[in-house]
């Protein structure tokens, strides 16, 4: 899927930039301030995007970390029991979440970029062969993959409105559920 | 995105490479070539009317031996491609009195959707004046030798490319022509397009397009263009893509009759006078080649370019008539047969085409911040989903 912020983003502030902006009614300070914000947010947004994940995450250790240490120090305070209990409880599912929360979103992306690669090149290999049978069950697989993947991805975009009400498109959170 | 190229600092011994794997037109290679080689410099930068009005004026001044003036100049919008800038220019043209001419400044940005050749565009224009119309071309800068990207300037031509009352997406995609001048358009329409692949090019001035030899070398050129276009562009492959091309390259159908093919033939890039309904001027020759009539068939006849009739049932190619009667109508006015395998080849070509287009170039150009409209080009990409899912029902049924 190519349609996601890293990629929109640059061209939102390119063009609100080059375009828009100077465009704006200079005695218009109103909406020139909100223009010159809405890009610095958008600059913002474009940094920090790679990072949030692991921002996110590092967050997570450090207040499982913070739990675990009170939850030690509050073991014989009274008054904090059912506040305690609460801690420990959560604190567990935190760190079972970090055991899941492996692998960063640009690993990800790079991993489906080389394996849609490698996908490709055996593809037009294969196309040389004379084994027929070999070749159409080749063909058969990614022709069953592609309308998986391409549901997905028009389901991703619907928003946008190339197909309209009426292609009947299922929410994505559907297709992409665990 | 590729693991072994950086396709944003493309590498000599890449673009080599290209090269050698997908042969195409001469000029279409130089075209596709710069662009590599331009790719890891600056973005776009833009332009204001002031810059162009220098440049148009440093061009007219190798062009016009008498005194002239730039004047009104404004911004025109519409199309995914290239600038425009309306002008009037106040001259003398040679053997006549002074007068004051409205043009357009069609200019490049430093990537475009499509890249392609303003030499082409402006032999293949000039080449078809008095065969369809076409607004007159009146300079050409070939290389950006004036203003900041390679530019043509043309006559302004009247009209509109929608009824005025009628609403459309992006570059025309979804208009709805009325019942009351379907006839006398789409007679135009077809018969426009009937002309333009009977012409006789062989005469022409068309020194910037290659001429193939009978059978598939037409075809062949144009599949190693789109090819390469994906290999330059595109930032994920698309499995389906590789699957299609592979079969494309198994079924290339002979040409019969090499025609000149307008290459993007639809709703939208045609202009028509409101009062009395005649076509004045087709616009967007940029993919223009020589090759099979199929594909301008098959191109206008997709459904984003047309809609249902009123029985809410038949679709109306363009927003005009019906496939049998647009057949019929064009074998009578062509005196060329339209084939029926050769149309379903040309769907799955021009879906593989508009696929390296949209989400390919449609990607990379404002990756690289390349174009005066990033944010349009990003959009655009987005249709390339539905447009592969539509290939992959086409590519079930010949598998």
């Amino acid at each position: 899927m190519e349609l996601r912020p890293s990629f929109q983003i640059p061209a939102l502030i390119k063009s609100l930039t080059d375009v828009v902006l100077p465009a704006v009614d200079p005695a218009n300070k109103l909406a020139q301030e909100q223009g010159q914000l809405i890009v610095g947010m958008l600059h913002l947004m474009a940094q920090r995007l790679p990072l949030q994940y692991r921002y996110d995450r590092h967050e997570l250790g450090s207040y499982v970390a913070l739990s675990d240490q009170l939850v030690t120090q509050a073991a014989a305070i009274a008054e904090a029991g059912a506040a305690r209990q609460a801690l420990i409880e959560a604190a567990a599912d935190g760190r079972a979440l970090l055991a899941r929360a492996g692998a960063e979103p640009g690993e990800l992306e790079a991993a489906n970029g080389l394996l849609r690669e490698r996908v490709g090149a055996l593809i037009t290999a294969a196309a040389a062969t004379a084994d027929t049978a070999a070749l159409r069950e080749v063909n058969a697989t990614v022709m069953a993959h592609a309308e998986a993947q391409l549901l997905r991805e028009r389901a991703w975009i619907a928003l946008q409105g190339w197909e309209g009400p009426s292609a009947g498109l299922p929410a994505v959170e559907t297709l992409i559920a665990r | 995105m590729s693991q072994t190229v950086d396709k944003n600092r493309p590498s000599p011994e890449w673009i080599a490479d290209l090269r050698r794997r997908f042969p195409c037109e001469t000029e279409i290679d130089r075209v596709l070539t710069r662009k590599l080689e331009r790719r890891a410099g600056p973005p776009y930068a833009p332009v204001t009317l002031a810059q162009l009005q220098a440049g148009t004026e440093a061009l007219l001044r190798t062009q016009l031996a008498t005194p002239f003036t730039v004047r009104d100049c404004r911004w025109l919008s519409g199309g995914a491609s290239k600038l425009q800038m309306a002008f009037t220019l106040d001259w003398t043209p040679p053997a006549a009195g002074a007068v004051s001419t409205p043009l357009v400044l069609r200019m490049e940005p430093s990537e475009a959707i499509t890249e392609t050749s303003r030499l082409r565009e402006f032999q293949v224009i000039k080449a078809l004046e008095g065969v369809v119309p076409v607004p007159p071309t009146y300079w050409i800068d070939a290389y950006g030798e004036h203003l900041p990207y390679p530019a043509i300037i043309y006559g302004f031509a009247d009209g509109v490319t929608k009824p005025s009352k009628s609403s459309s997406g992006v570059s025309g995609v979804g208009t709805f022509m009325p019942p009351e001048i379907r006839e006398t358009l789409g007679r135009q329409f077809v018969d426009h397009l009937a002309a333009t692949h009977r012409f006789d090019w062989q005469r022409a001035d068309l020194s910037a397009y290659d001429r193939p030899a009978p059978g598939t070398q037409a075809l062949e050129w144009a599949l190693n263009h789109w090819e390469r276009v994906w290999e330059e562009d595109a930032n994920l492959d698309v499995p389906l893509m590789r699957l299609t091309m592979a079969w494309l390259r198994r079924n290339m159908p002979p040409v019969d009759h090499v025609s000149v093919i307008h290459g993007d033939y639809r709703l939208g890039n045609f202009l028509y006078t409101e009062d009395d309904l005649r076509i004045s001027a087709w616009l967007d020759w940029e993919l223009a080649y020589l090759g099979d009539r199929h594909e301008d068939l098959s191109w206008c006849a997709k459904r984003p370019f047309g809609h249902l009739a009123e029985d809410g049932k038949t679709f109306l190619i363009g927003g005009f008539l019906p496939m049998a009667d647009f057949v019929a109508r064009y074998e009578k006015a062509s005196g060329l047969k339209v084939d029926p395998a050769r149309m379903r080849y040309y769907d799955i070509f021009n879906n593989y085409k508009a696929v390296a287009i949209v989400l390919a170039t449609g990607y990379r150009a404002p990756r690289n911040g390349k174009t005066h409209q990033d944010v349009l080009v990003a959009w655009i990409t987005g249709i390339a989903y539905s447009l592969l899912d539509e290939l992959r029902t086409q590519m079930a049924e010949v598998l």
